[in-house]
């Protein structure tokens, strides 16, 4: 029984519904569907389509059934027994129809159109319409993705209250008036918002589509597949349809628990990976060159090598749970090394006990429905609209229902409208988090985060992202901060399975369930399901993998759906580390930047071809199926480590994935945080440095491998690489906006054009991880922060500089 | 001609001085608004209530029962906001009342504002209205300059600002929910009730809106009290109410009659009659927004409660006449095309019901006319009426349906005749 029951009568029968359930969704509980255009679930009511209307005993006037509320004892009469609604409803779908111009056959949403369907459920079969429509220039592009077409819309606002309700960025409005209305952007503006895709899904007509599907497919030639993206952790629920094979649209699927019903512009399209023409689905071997082979040929001469050399492994985050699982298993019991890790660079600053703790202690871990609800919610060194885009609609939904958002990132973040924000040099968010679990008085930032936080009543939430991870007391203080306020903590990494990889192991010192390697009593729990652990000292991370390659300490190095050359923070370390290593052994879907580099090439199946599961931020496990089957001869990743065991003469212990399922969730399963030693003992006052830091995380949509193909959103949301400086630095500098500057680390140097601006902290410099015209990891030296020095390009005298004599000579002959 | 009461809203219309603060308070101005500060919140919406004083914009909701359904425990600030967006075809009564008395409306206001515990009231003005707007500005700094408005209101201690807002010509910010988006500075499209205003209005905060006639009745019932207010006028509609007659009479102008006076009394004895001396064919009580009556309705009474009985309302007690020589489908042309160009676009009804019935009126009209362009017609009214989200689209659906009503012969002329009868040739061919 829910929460204030009201009952009432809808077409006779009686349903009971909680107090404040509008009249449509108490219909939709007794499976009466009322027609509608303009009521969403999601967004707030409108009434502005005027299609469902319903009788209700003792009003008058026909009522739309979106905008009102039921009431005790209420009688109401849908269409199905009403004649006055079903008269109404008719009227009205003759009034949608007028100035349509019923271009269905060549109409992107032909076939799965809302005012299609209800036109031919509950509209007139004639129409009595004799004039000229109204015309509008169409398509209009809003941006690279989405196009209007205003002669197929009715008008129902849903794009523009998903703008205003949803994402928070009002990029369209509905412009002038009467028969003339018709949504619009602003002259110049671009529909710049990486949730742009949304607008399309919930057209109920044609008038938003997507560029990149435009004319592509009908509905009926598509095969569908209920998927979960990859793209990032948020796990968001996606339909993906194929279309004779090939990858051609990427839908939002409705769950109440994770994404609600929307998904972000680079989830919805960026799609094309699978089928870029860099995608290799045969095992290669170097030969003169790199030769086909098969499987049966490679992974005996593999496990050779791996008998009887020196073995580290070094993972992306976008394998299944049981990909991982099968990886940990194989490099602890076959291959014997615990040299292996998913992450790309974490000194030990996460501590094991957080990540542990982040895998394993359900009771305090953080879901979305927590987010949703949270009176207070903390963010420390996270930008969640370009990480995990479908968190931030989450925080920006709590904040409109009255949530507290405090942020402190170096970087302004686009929850500024509805967060207070501390902008933090990167490194100093100790500081603000020693002072936030000092409780200090007053009416600073750290002093009302603090009281806030207290007095949430142990529903507060502390979402730490994973740059948080790389200050060796940052991440362990900020759980500090949730214990002592009493709330909940959340780890978010980034990658779509960053967490399933943590779960299994993958990890030079960490066990399947966030068990310790070198905790005699948690590592004899995993022993008792594998067998004996071979090597039970903690393993190299992938830092130290890298350069104990280049150190020629590593014989073989398999590099798994990772492309360490762009992703790892330190270009040069992994160059010399690919250079040096013996045998290197690339599994993957495409070879990429790593090809002459690869002894090996093992053709491992992308998401869309895999059974498995993902786990998301929160830690919740999701299954998806294939969509499509794999293609050539490629194969999942767990398939290729079974294969590898048995060619080394072992035995993984599982031939079916429910198999390898059952074992893993044994090991999995919730368990109680262990202990933690407390190593915070005061950070003391913030000791400024005199040089620059230059920090950098990536921006959502970038020259990710996950996004080749996808011009249109790269045309849409991508920007070349750039700087930005607070403006009291570039004043000491004599820097100004817009002038090229030239970095210098450490590591390396790089020229960018310069940002002056007052969303980035003081005494810092942001550069995008991986945007057109630089990869900042050529600048880092195996952290996301870099001491740096910058200066303008002097005309006169850089390297591109034209010498004088050749300006008075001309061109050579 | 004299008249036969007492004047009220329009006794000292003659005296140019009344524009000017001295003028208005040598005739006794603003003591209304000291009264006001020596009475109790309760006591004047007390006062207000048992005047029986009924709104003046077309709906004659009581003012008094609106002033007390503001919630004053919300811990938000409360509103009044004077809604002067005078924008019914055929209306123009609150611009002279305003033209030529702006202070009372000021009173008014302030007066309205003590009642609710408001600081700041608003005063939404047509954007048309630049004349009226400039005389408000005057009168409003006067005001200011002379005490009765601002920080201290007459020395009381309280304060009542005034911030005169002008609209951007739309016909609907005068819905009083369209006007709070566009005083909020949104688009003026109504907003969805409940919440009403009352609770839920300007800047999400408890709201009074009341009309300009409505606020100028004010201040003389808080001096003469409301038992001097229900000597003229009906029981249930007492008071004066200012009506503006225009079309085809030989007098047209704005005049004040007792709720209740029969429309023949203001169309032959204010109006001096038909134009020309013709005969009456149909005339609208309440702007063009309310059904059309005919020469049948002369002895109807002009209130709230006759007019509904007749079949129409008194609206904004707007009157054009209409003679023998006028199309009632050309009439109905021009109504319903100023509803589709005003149409907000907000709901499917409204913004697709009334351009369609622009085009079929048009064609009608043109001679293009076709035997089931009658029945669309009358689907339309039946389809604009109570079906759109605000009351716009029942204006619309009133014209269609009162000239069908009253002139269906008419309509079927068109058809037949292909044209207007009143324009073509065979005139002698329309039926009797």
């Amino acid at each position: 029984m829910p929460v204030d029951p009201i009952t009432l009568t809808i077409d006779d029968k009686e349903v009971t519904v909680p107090k404040g359930t509008l009249i449509i969704r108490a219909a939709e509980q007794l499976g009466i569907e009322i027609p509608r255009f303009c009521d969403h679930p999601y967004l707030a009511p409108a009434g502005a389509c005027r299609q469902c209307y319903v009788q209700v005993e003792g009003q008058g006037k026909l009522q739309t059934s979106c905008t009102v509320a039921v009431a005790p004892g209420m009688v109401v009469r849908t269409q199905n027994t009403s004649d006055a609604a079903r008269q109404a409803q008719v009227a009205n779908l003759e009034f949608l129809l007028l100035n349509h111009p019923l271009d269905c056959p060549i109409c992107d949403r032909g076939g799965e159109c809302p005012l299609q369907d209800q036109a031919l459920a509950f509209g007139p079969g004639e129409s009595r319409f004799i004039d000229a429509k109204r015309v509008f220039p169409k398509p209009v592009p809003l941006s690279p993705l989405v196009g209007l077409d205003r002669e197929r819309c009715v008008l129902c606002a849903r794009c523009t209250r998903f703008c205003d309700e949803i994402s928070g960025d009002r990029f369209l409005e509905l412009f002038a008036r009467s028969a003339g209305e018709r949504v619009s952007i602003a002259a110049g503006e671009d529909f710049r918002s990486p949730f742009s895709g949304n607008t399309i899904q919930i057209c109920p007509v044609g008038a938003l589509t997507a560029t990149p599907y435009r004319f592509v497919a009908r509905p009926f030639d598509l095969t569908s597949g209920d998927s979960v993206c990859q793209h990032c952790s948020a796990g968001c629920n996606v339909r993906v349809d194929v279309r004779r094979g090939e990858v051609v649209r990427v839908l939002a699927r409705e769950n109440p628990d994770v994404n609600d019903a929307w998904i972000c512009d680079k989830g919805r399209f960026a799609y094309r990976h699978a089928d870029a023409p860099g995608r290799i689905t045969t095992p290669l071997i170097r030969d003169r060159g790199l030769e086909p082979a098969s499987f049966g040929e490679i992974l005996p001469w593999l496990a050779e090598r791996c008998r009887s050399g020196r073995v580290a492994f070094l993972t992306g985050g976008r394998l299944m749970d049981e990909d991982y699982y099968a990886l940990s298993k194989l490099a602890r019991t076959v291959v014997g090394t615990n040299d292996l890790d998913h992450r790309r660079a974490f000194h030990g600053g996460l501590a094991e006990v957080v990540a542990a703790a982040a895998v394993t202690d359900r009771e305090r871990s953080v879901t979305y429905r927590d987010v949703e609800h949270a009176p207070v919610i903390l963010l420390v060194g996270l930008d969640a609209e370009q990480e995990v885009p479908i968190l931030h609609l989450r925080i920006r939904k709590a904040a409109a229902r009255g949530a507290k958002v405090f942020v402190v990132h170096p970087r302004r973040t686009r929850l500024h409208d509805v967060a207070e924000h501390l902008p933090t040099r990167p490194g100093h968010e100790v500081f603000v988090l020693d002072r936030i679990r000092e409780g200090v008085d007053g009416e600073s930032f750290e002093a009302r985060a603090a009281a806030a936080l207290r007095g949430a009543g142990g529903s507060g939430v502390v979402l730490v992202g994973e740059r948080l991870a790389e200050h060796p007391l940052a991440a362990d203080l900020a759980l500090a901060v949730a214990s002592k306020t009493g709330s909940r903590f959340g780890y978010v990494t980034r990658r779509a399975n960053d967490r399933g990889a943590l779960g299994a192991g993958v990890h030079p010192s960490l066990l399947p369930g966030g068990r310790r390697l070198g905790v005699a009593g948690e590592r004899a729990e995993v022993e008792a399901v594998w067998g004996s652990i071979m090597a039970s000292e903690d393993g190299r991370d992938a830092q130290e993998i890298l350069q104990a390659c280049a150190d020629r300490l590593v014989d073989v190095l398999f590099v798994i759906g990772a492309d360490p050359l762009r992703d790892h923070p330190d270009a040069a370390l992994t160059r010399r580390a690919l250079a040096n290593v013996g045998t290197l052994v690339v599994q993957s879907i495409e070879l990429g930047d790593l090809e002459p580099f690869a002894s090996v090439f093992l053709p491992a199946a992308p998401a869309a071809e895999k059974d498995g599961h993902v786990t998301d931020w929160e830690g919740r496990s999701q299954r998806i199926r294939p969509v499509r089957d794999a293609l050539g001869i490629s194969r999942p990743d767990w398939e290729i480590f079974a294969g590898l065991a048995a060619a080394m003469g072992s035995d993984l212990g599982f031939e079916t994935l429910e198999e390898l399922h059952e074992e893993m969730a044994s090991l999995l399963a919730p368990r109680a945080m262990p202990e933690r030693p407390n190593v915070w003992a005061g950070a003391g006052p913030p000791q400024w440095l005199d040089d620059l830091t230059l920090f950098t995380y990536p921006l959502l949509v970038d020259e990710g491998r996950l996004s080749d193909g996808a011009e249109e959103l790269k045309a849409a949301l991508e920007d070349p690489a750039f700087a930005e400086m607070h403006p009291v630095d570039a004043e000491k500098r004599g820097l100004a906006d817009g002038v090229d500057v030239r970095l210098t680390t450490a590591a390396g140097d790089a020229t960018v054009p310069l940002r002056v601006t007052e969303h980035v902290a003081a005494g810092s410099v942001f550069v995008p991880f991986n945007q057109p015209g630089l990869a900042a990891n050529s600048l880092l030296s195996g952290r996301s922060t870099a001491s740096v020095t910058v200066a303008a390009v002097d005309e006169g005298s850089g390297p591109e500089a034209v010498p004088d004599a050749a300006l008075a000579t001309g061109p050579a002959a | 001609m004299s008249l036969w009461f007492e004047p009220r809203l329009t006794r000292d219309w003659d005296d140019p001085s009344m524009i000017g603060l001295d003028g208005y308070v040598a005739k006794g101005g603003y003591e209304a608004l000291s009264k006001a500060l020596a009475m109790t919140d309760a006591d004047i919406v007390d006062v207000v209530k048992s005047s029986g004083l009924r709104g003046r914009g077309g709906a004659g909701f009581p003012a008094g029962m609106k002033w007390g359904f503001v919630p004053r425990d919300t811990g938000k600030p409360t509103y009044v906001v004077a809604n002067f967006d005078e924008s019914e075809p055929g209306t123009c009564n609150n611009r002279e009342l305003v033209e030529r008395d702006p202070h009372r409306l000021l009173e008014g206001m302030a007066i309205a504002a003590l009642a609710i515990g408001c600081e700041t009231a608003y005063l939404y003005v047509r954007g048309e209205y630049l004349w009226q707007s400039m005389v408000l500005e005057r009168a409003i700094a006067q005001a200011y300059a002379a005490g009765h408005l601002g920080p201290d209101v007459q020395g009381s201690g309280k304060r009542v600002d005034v911030v005169l807002h002008r609209g951007a010509g739309a016909y609907i910010c005068g819905e009083e929910t369209a006007l709070l988006n566009s005083l909020e500075g949104f688009r003026g499209q109504p907003r969805l009730r409940p919440p009403f205003p009352a609770v839920e209005g300007l800047f999400a905060s408890p709201t009074v809106i009341n009309n300009v006639e409505t606020l100028m009745n004010v201040p003389d019932i808080l001096v003469r009290g409301a038992e001097w207010f229900r000597e003229l006028g009906t029981e249930k509609s007492p008071g004066t109410k200012m009506v503006t007659v225009s079309g085809k009479v030989e007098r047209p102008g704005n005049f004040e009659v007792p709720l209740g006076t029969s429309f023949r009394i203001v169309l032959e004895e204010l109006a001096g009659g038909v134009l020309g001396g013709r005969a009456l064919k149909a005339w609208t009580p309440g702007g063009s927004s309310t059904p059309m009556l005919t020469a049948e309705h002369l002895d109807v009474g002009l209130d709230y409660e006759s007019l509904a009985e007749a079949g129409s309302m008194l609206g904004t007690a707007a009157i054009m006449v209409m003679d023998d020589t006028d199309c009632v489908v050309d009439c109905a042309t021009r109504m319903v095309r100023f509803y589709a160009h005003e149409s907000c676009g907000k709901c499917t009804p409204c913004r697709e019901g009334s351009w369609w019935a622009t085009r079929v009126l048009e064609r009608l009209e043109d001679g293009q006319g076709q035997a089931p362009d009658l029945p669309i017609m009358r689907d339309l009214g039946t389809n604009l009426m109570f079906r759109a989200f605000c009351a716009l689209a029942d204006g619309t659906a009133s014209v269609i349906n009162s000239s069908l009503q009253h002139f269906p012969d008419e309509y079927e002329a068109h058809v037949r005749l292909g044209g207007c009868p009143l324009k073509v040739e065979h005139l002698e061919e329309v039926p009797a």
